[in-house]
């Protein structure tokens, strides 16, 4: 068998019986799949895959492990002569090409392939070759670097039911393999496949009882344009992007903190909803920011390829997390658009594609150039980011800054009209007021967490034996070396304001007999880029005289008290700053510190009565923290100011300065308070996302040896792979050409690959199956014409994903039923002909969500951010590092229990159980296939997960509800609810007969069913009896056990 | 509580598994040799017969070890307080490091910026112990005494230089998330050796009460892009050991046997119905997650161990979550057939105040590291049983921070670092390999942690170069494409 390897290696296939048969008759039987036992050999499916498998490691693409200068992946190479009348491959003549030679070798030092690679030809494989080589050697490339030609749509099989394209494709294929199609699912399945399929949820009842009273020919095609007009359509669509765009709510590496990137989540809902062609779907995720005049959504869009893991551990080197998030974006790239796998290439020629390291190089040069750091800080937004408010705050801030202008005039008019006049008009400015306010002094102002060096990280001694400035306490610090040591703190919420004028000043007392070499200052206002340097220049910042390191000069005089005094502006810090740490930083000695805090000068209250005091002061303070408008005024000699300017003045002046007018506007002002709060909540409430913005100046890209960010080879420029699709005509050189080149009509991947994602949503498997790749090593496509076929559609359609999506579920294929018979399991175990419907187990939000569904827990919010449902306690805290803000799961509340579990925060290193458990992927790397495993510890979530037997419990509500008086109708209500379809007789008998001797149990122990009853948050209806309650939650529980519950059948 | 014997008599089950295996062979028969096909077969259907399911093939060659218990390290334990003695240091004290040493070897940014690079000597006392006089300090008296038993390589080396790459590196080969973690490609690889816990346990440890240090993440036992049923399971010691065990309040046992009796029930008729085997699958994963809800609770419960065996481990073996009392679950877990288990334990990451940290770790660990061998050699497990013990890499010798005579701080150090081998074909009583005076290079034998995972696999029965899979066109292995076994180690 040729690809029996596939045995071993598929992740799927030991799992369940049937996939395990499954591959090896997929090699066995699938016309599109395996070698032609007998006939035509076709080079594409056929041979290529049997030189790449056991050639191409050592004669294939990759120049640089190339033996014997030998080259199976092109056709020129292979047909070189290398003696008379021999060649390596001899079309037509086997026996006189060296490469049958080889593989036919008695001698094991000839024989190919060697015996150390652990590979081997079977006899049917050399038989095949020597076939193609008989036959001509024909040599054609592989089939998905060319771009797909047009094929002619099969005519209709017999008198099978074949109303669409799709349909007539695929059983010209049965009828070859000698399978003929399922008949139609019944009404009730069909609409819960489809329901389940468009929009991840369930059909309610009544979505159910209309279809199957509507006995009109469109009854099925009504309930598809329903399914797509749905806004859960672009929920559940986008979910299976988003694991593609490797989405998380954490940054992934080391700390793992929050960040928050959900915006883009919400951009790609809606554009599923709004149907926005693909090829626009692509350009602006990849390049949105470049397109021009782009609006805010489109640089939201770009937040695909800020999704990547990112770190700010401490000690990490910039240059190599630079490369690394470079190479993950064109992995991400090529795996979701071109199904390659090109992180091969970032070491060495990919051993089995055409692309060369270079033009690896080339595709991450497009990514080596962003504006953002390498270190991501672990802040929430690392930059470059947006502010991305939603609709309805874009309209919110609107209204306000309506309502605040108008109040605006109302004052203006009123200040008019108030007739001051300046009581010193001409006198010059006297001394200013001072106003000193201690911020640090025996102890650390509120919220401040300490941090330093030693353990503990603050030191406060007392005299006798310590000099003491101020009250009892002092903080020092003893250092023996030329580190860099310091004591410090950050978060006081008790935060220090930066005014006009403003010193920063602490006192301290340097150790005569032990000197330090260096003192210096930082101050955090969000940043610690604020430092005053005294002495030697050997703390943070050396050898740069900036705000950032301020050297004030010689280090104090030792053996007393000194107080030091900054400028606030010196050091960078200007006036609405606010700080929330400080630190006292030394290289060697012993230092004391005391008191510290700052001292203001400002206008007196007798001065701020007179404008022209006010004017003077504004002068010499620079006029910082005026608004544009009133500084341009000011600047205009007092005299020569216009009418508008003088008025503007004044008012400003009486409105913000002068301390008796505001009793005359105290109604206003009291106004505008409440909006300008309102306006500042609405501004605080709006998230930001992030997105990706190219430098002015780009950085230069290498091809780097063995992919080591240290060894620079040549240089290369932001480039495509030209022999997959010519470049572009006029497209730029940046993210915005490569994306057009991606999209253009003729490439030969985008489509294919796009529309085979969508394919395997609905039937499980992709055309091709191994949808990450598309490459050599790939599977060729069941259906190659099909697939062609269909990506060309699309594209012609103008990549319509609502159009393409429908042309699936409404064909005659899709509506099959999925009974499996014991013959088509043996021809084809994997259902890779479709010679009946889809049948597998449900993705693992699917299957929380329709719970939620079917209890009526489910809330409907679209989008906004992550929420924290149940999880068991305790799972973050042994993983989680101690500084993380993500180190306590601290579970949300009401409603953000039941959201859809696309919005389940989601912690990379440490992802939601349930949805784990059942192969949602962690979202570190892109992922766009799932396995579908079937294990013991998916059977414990839902027996016991919190949110399945809550679920259960309310659930049982709903039966008691609406199911009738009945216990037979409840519990026929109850199945159909959950499974769509009717009970059989057994079914419906097992379930009352259930009810009954569960009721019977919880009536002989009381106890139990109020227990039961309190599982989860939400209220239990205490008009219900509890014990029949909690004998129908035993009932809704089984049922969504069911095997028939977690499969879309 | 109704045995399981009782519910595989289930006349209807009973059928369905029958029926199941009979199409099975129906449908292969003549298409595959039997032997090939017990290995193809859903392990969980088979689950009486304890049948191992690993990949067929495998192992490669005659196994010297069944399970491992990997005694995890976080943060990176310092080489040179413990194991790397270098008396020569002493005369080094606060002069700087030779850059004839360091040789323009990057370090971190930590402490790139330091204008010096002070030698900091381990203030710990060292003695020789065995009969082979290995050099231990006076941080690990009990591990010290079995140093006979123990193979001490001492140039172990690495390229990461920071906590996430390094440990992710050393878990799974690679330094990126998305690879396979060791665990998983034994589980994937050989399978499991018992049908009601999972191949592959990890417990994590707490370090006085309470967790801190260096993260750690799930991808470090996950399954990467094997199937995630090879992932590992974490083992709580608060609340559920194992997530979802227990039943709701107020359900009891017995409602929820009636429960998953009719459950398969139902699942059966369904089969009938629509023939998909998947639902014959899905009722022994039922089956095994209700042999779970007993077989757990009774692993945890140390009720019935010795008091002598209590004892051994310290005081600590008591509260659920301690180090040592992971020890002693690793003990029973393996007795289990639990191929593989993996303790952490965090807050190694020294970089300052290291002598009062590490003695606090070593106090920590020693007892129940050493008590755990000798009650694997008590029972005769340790001629089957690999103890692995170390952290992701190793520390300076050059002093982070400010350097006394009784206090200072290491940084990373890739490039050479400790861990020690027990049991399963390892050699006993040998230190591997030699690093120069400053434990800073590596001067003979190095073992690349691609080495040393090579080793552990072979020990194993497996060629590391042979159990791959193939993802995105490409055959991956946990050693991606370098390793060697180290011979040299193996008895």
């Amino acid at each position: 068998m040729t690809r029996v390897y596939s045995l071993e290696t598929s992740r799927i296939g030991r799992m369940t019986i049937r996939h395990t048969i499954s591959l090896f008759f997929v090699a066995l039987c699938i016309p599109g799949v395996s070698p032609a036992a007998e006939g035509d050999v076709n080079f594409s499916r056929d041979i290529l895959p049997l030189l790449s498998d056991n050639c191409f490691k050592c004669h294939g693409p990759d120049a640089a492990n190339r033996k014997a200068k030998l080259r199976f992946d092109k056709h020129e190479a292979s047909l070189q002569e290398i003696e008379d009348g021999r060649a390596i491959i001899f079309a037509g003549k086997s026996a006189q090409s060296e490469l049958y030679g080889r593989i036919t070798a008695e001698d094991p030092d000839d024989r190919m392939p060697p015996s150390d690679t652990g590979k081997t030809l079977s006899q049917k494989e050399i038989e095949l070759i020597r076939k193609w080589i008989d036959g001509g050697a024909e040599w054609a490339g592989h089939w998905a670097f060319q771009p797909p030609v047009p094929r002619e749509v099969p005519a209709s099989v017999k008198d099978w039911r074949s109303s669409s394209p799709i349909d007539k494709f695929i059983h010209a294929s049965l009828a070859g393999a000698g399978l003929s199609p399922q008949g139609p699912a019944s009404k009730a399945t069909l609409i819960r496949r489809v329901t389940l399929d468009l929009t991840g949820l369930p059909p309610t009842l009544k979505e159910i009882d209309d279809f199957l009273s509507d006995k009109s020919e469109q009854a099925y095609q009504r309930v598809v344009e329903r399914l797509l007009g749905s806004k859960r359509y672009g929920e559940h669509m986008a979910r299976f992007w988003l694991d593609a765009a490797r989405y998380g709510d954490t940054h992934g590496l080391h700390l793992d903190n929050e960040r928050s990137i959900w915006p883009y989540r919400d951009w790609v809902i809606d554009s599923f909803n709004s149907n926005q062609p693909f090829d626009r779907f692509t350009v602006e995720q990849l390049a949105g920011d470049l397109l021009p005049g782009s609006t805010l959504e489109q640089k939201v869009a770009t937040g695909f390829n800020r999704c990547n893991v990112t770190t700010g551990e401490g000690g990490s080197i910039d240059d190599e997390y630079y490369m690394r998030y470079a190479v993950d974006r064109v992995e991400t790239t090529s795996t979701v658009w071109l199904g390659l796998t090109a992180g091969c290439a970032a070491c060495h020629d990919h051993k089995f594609d055409p692309l060369t390291q270079k033009e690896f190089y080339q595709l991450f040069s497009y990514y080596f150039s962003l504006t953002e750091r390498a270190m991501d800080g672990n802040k929430l937004l690392p930059p470059p980011i947006v502010k991305a408010p939603t609709m309805s705050q874009r309209e919110e801030r609107k209204e306000l800054t309506r309502q605040s202008a108008a109040i605006t005039k109302e004052i203006d008019s009123l200040l008019a009209n108030a007739g001051y006049k300046d009581p010193k008009p001409n006198e010059a400015l006297g001394d200013l007021g001072e106003q000193e306010r201690v911020w640090i002094d025996e102890q650390l102002p509120a919220g401040a967490k300490p941090q330093g060096n030693d353990s503990p990280p603050w030191k406060f001694v007392e005299s006798p034996g310590h000099p003491v400035h101020s009250g009892k306490k002092s903080h020092t610090r003893v250092s023996t070396s030329d580190a860099i040591t310091q004591h410090f703190f950050t978060e006081a919420t008790d935060k220090l304001k930066i005014t006009e004028n403003s010193k920063l000043f602490t006192y301290v007392y340097l150790d005569p007999a032990k000197p330090p070499k260096t003192i210096q200052l930082q101050f955090n206002d969000g940043t610690w880029e604020h430092r005053a340097t005294w002495g030697e220049d050997k703390a943070f910042h050396a050898g740069k005289h900036s705000p950032a390191n301020h050297q004030m000069g010689k280090l104090p005089e030792t053996g007393k008290w000194v107080r030091l005094e900054v400028p606030a502006k010196v050091v960078g810090l200007n006036p609405g700053a606010q700080l929330n740490g400080w630190a006292f930083t030394q290289v060697n000695g012993t230092v004391h510190w005391d008191k510290a805090g700052i001292v203001s000068r400002s206008l007196s209250q007798q001065q701020k009565r007179s404008q022209y005091a006010w004017e003077q002061f504004s002068a010499q303070d620079n006029y910082s923290g005026l608004p544009a408008e009133i500084q341009g005024a000011l600047k205009v000699e007092r005299g020569k100011r216009s009418a508008e300017q003088a008025g503007l003045v004044t008012r400003h002046f009486l409105r913000h300065v002068h301390p008796d007018t505001r009793g005359r506007i105290a109604k206003q002002l009291s106004k505008q308070k409440i909006i300008s709060n309102k306006l500042a909540a609405t501004e605080k409430n709006m998230p930001s996302s992030m997105i990706m913005e190219d430098r002015k100046q780009p950085r230069q890209a290498y091809v780097l040896e063995r992919g080591q960010y240290t060894e620079k080879r040549e240089k290369v420029s932001s480039e495509v792979p030209a022999w997959l699709a010519p470049p572009v005509k006029d497209a730029p050189a940046n993210r915005l050409g490569l994306a057009q080149w991606l999209v253009q009509p003729s490439h030969p991947l985008t489509a294919r690959v796009t529309i085979n994602r969508f394919w395997q949503q609905f039937f499980g498997t992709g055309l091709v199956k191994t949808s990450e790749d598309f490459g050599v090593q790939g599977e060729h496509p069941s259906h190659p014409e099909l697939l062609d076929w269909l990506a060309m559609d699309f594209v012609a359609s103008n990549w319509d994903v609502k159009r393409f999506l429908a042309q699936i579920v409404l064909s005659s294929t899709y509506q099959q039923s999925s009974r499996i018979t014991r013959a088509k399991l043996a021809a084809d175990p994997e259902n890779r002909l479709l010679a009946r419907g889809p049948r597998f187990r449900l993705d693992a939000e699917i299957i929380r969500d329709q719970a939620l569904a079917v209890s009526g827990l489910l809330v409907n919010t679209i989008g906004g951010k992550s929420v924290k449902p149940y999880q068991p306690a305790g799972l973050w805290k042994p993983v989680g590092f101690g500084g993380s803000n993500t180190s306590v799961f601290k579970q949300d509340k009401g409603e953000k229990l039941y959201r859809r579990s696309m919005y389940t925060f989601w912690k990379r290193t440490s992802p939601p159980p349930s949805m784990e458990t059942f192969d949602a992927p962690n979202r570190e790397t892109c992922q766009v296939r799932r396995a579908r495993t079937n294990t013991p510890l998916q059977a414990l979530v839902l027996m016991n997960d919190v949110q399945f037997v809550e679920a259960a419990r309310k659930f049982a509500e709903r039966v008691i509800h609406e199911g009738g008086a009945k216990i037979e109708d409840r519990a026929i209500f109850a199945f159909r609810t959950i499974v769509t379809r009717r009970p059989g007789d057994t079914e419906l008998k097992t379930l009352a007969r259930l009810f009954k001797e569960y009721l019977e149990q919880f009536k002989a122990s009381p106890e139990s069913a109020p227990k039961l009853l309190a599982v989860g948050e939400s209220l239990r209806d205490q008009k219900l009896d509890a014990n029949e309650l909690a004998a129908w939650t035993m009932v809704t529980h089984l049922l969504l056990n069911l095997s028939e519950t977690v499969t879309k059948g | 509580m109704i045995d399981l014997k009782e519910q595989m008599m289930d006349p209807l089950l009973e059928t369905g598994l029958i029926e199941t295996r009979r199409h099975f062979f129906s449908r292969t028969a003549g298409g595959i040799g039997t032997a090939a096909l017990a290995s193809l077969v859903n392990p969980e259907l088979f689950a009486a017969d304890k049948a191992t399911t690993g990949m067929p093939g495998l192992p490669h060659f005659a196994p010297k070890a069944k399970r491992v218990i990997y005694l995890f390290m976080s943060g990176a334990p310092s080489q040179l307080d413990m194991w790397d003695y270098k008396p020569k240091m002493k005369e080094y004290y606060n002069k700087d490091l030779p850059d004839s040493i360091r040789n323009g070897q990057r370090i971190t940014t930590m402490t790139s910026g330091q204008k010096r690079f002070p030698v900091a000597p381990s203030i710990f006392k060292f003695k020789q112990h065995g009969a082979h006089g290995a050099w231990v300090s006076e941080l690990l008296p009990h591990t010290a005494k079995m140093v006979e038993d123990l193979a001490v390589i001492k140039t172990v080396n690495t390229e990461a230089i920071n906590h996430d790459p390094a440990i992710t590196y050393i878990q799974t080969g690679s330094q990126l998330p998305g690879r396979p973690s060791a665990g998983a490609w034994m589980s994937y690889g050989l399978g499991s050796m018992n049908d009601n816990l999972p191949a592959f346990t990890v417990l994590h440890s707490t370090v006085n009460g309470g967790f801190g240090g260096q993260a750690l993440y799930s991808r470090l036992w996950g399954a990467g892009f094997l199937s995630n049923r090879h992932q590992g399971v974490s083992l709580r010691s608060t609340g559920d050991p194992v997530l979802y065990l227990s039943n709701p309040n107020g359900m009891s046992a017995s409602m929820r046997r009636k429960m998953l009796d009719e459950l398969g029930r139902l699942n059966n008729e369904r089969f009938a119905e629509v023939g998909d085997p998947e639902i014959q699958t899905r009722i022994s994963q039922y089956e095994m997650a209700y042999r779970m809800q007993t077989s757990v609770p009774e692993l945890t419960d140390i009720s019935g161990e010795s008091k002598a065996t209590l004892e051994m481990y310290g005081p600590e073996v008591k509260k659920p979550g301690t180090f040592a009392a992971n020890c002693l679950l690793a003990r029973r877990l393996a007795e289990r057939g639990v191929r593989f288990t993996q303790i952490f334990i965090r807050q190694w990451d020294q970089h300052g105040n290291l002598p009062k940290d590490i003695r606090r770790q070593c106090g920590i660990v020693d007892r129940p590291s050493w008590a755990l061998v000798q009650d694997l050699k008590q029972r005769g497990m340790l001629d089957d049983t690999l103890v692995i013990w170390g952290g992701e890499f190793g520390r300076t010798i050059y002093c982070q921070g400010g350097l006394s005579n009784k206090n200072y701080g290491r940084d990373h150090h890739p490039r050479c670092y400790t861990k020690w081998m027990a049991g399963a074909g390892i050699k006993g009583g040998i230190v591997y390999g030699e690093t120069d005076d400053f434990s800073y290079n590596v001067t003979d034998k190095p073992v690349h942690i691609h080495d040393l995972n090579a080793t552990i696999l072979h020990q194993f029965g497996v060629d590391h170069e042979r159990l791959t899979y193939r993802h995105q066109g490409r055959d991956f292995r946990l050693t991606d494409v370098h390793g060697k076994v180290v011979t040299d180690l193996l008895a």
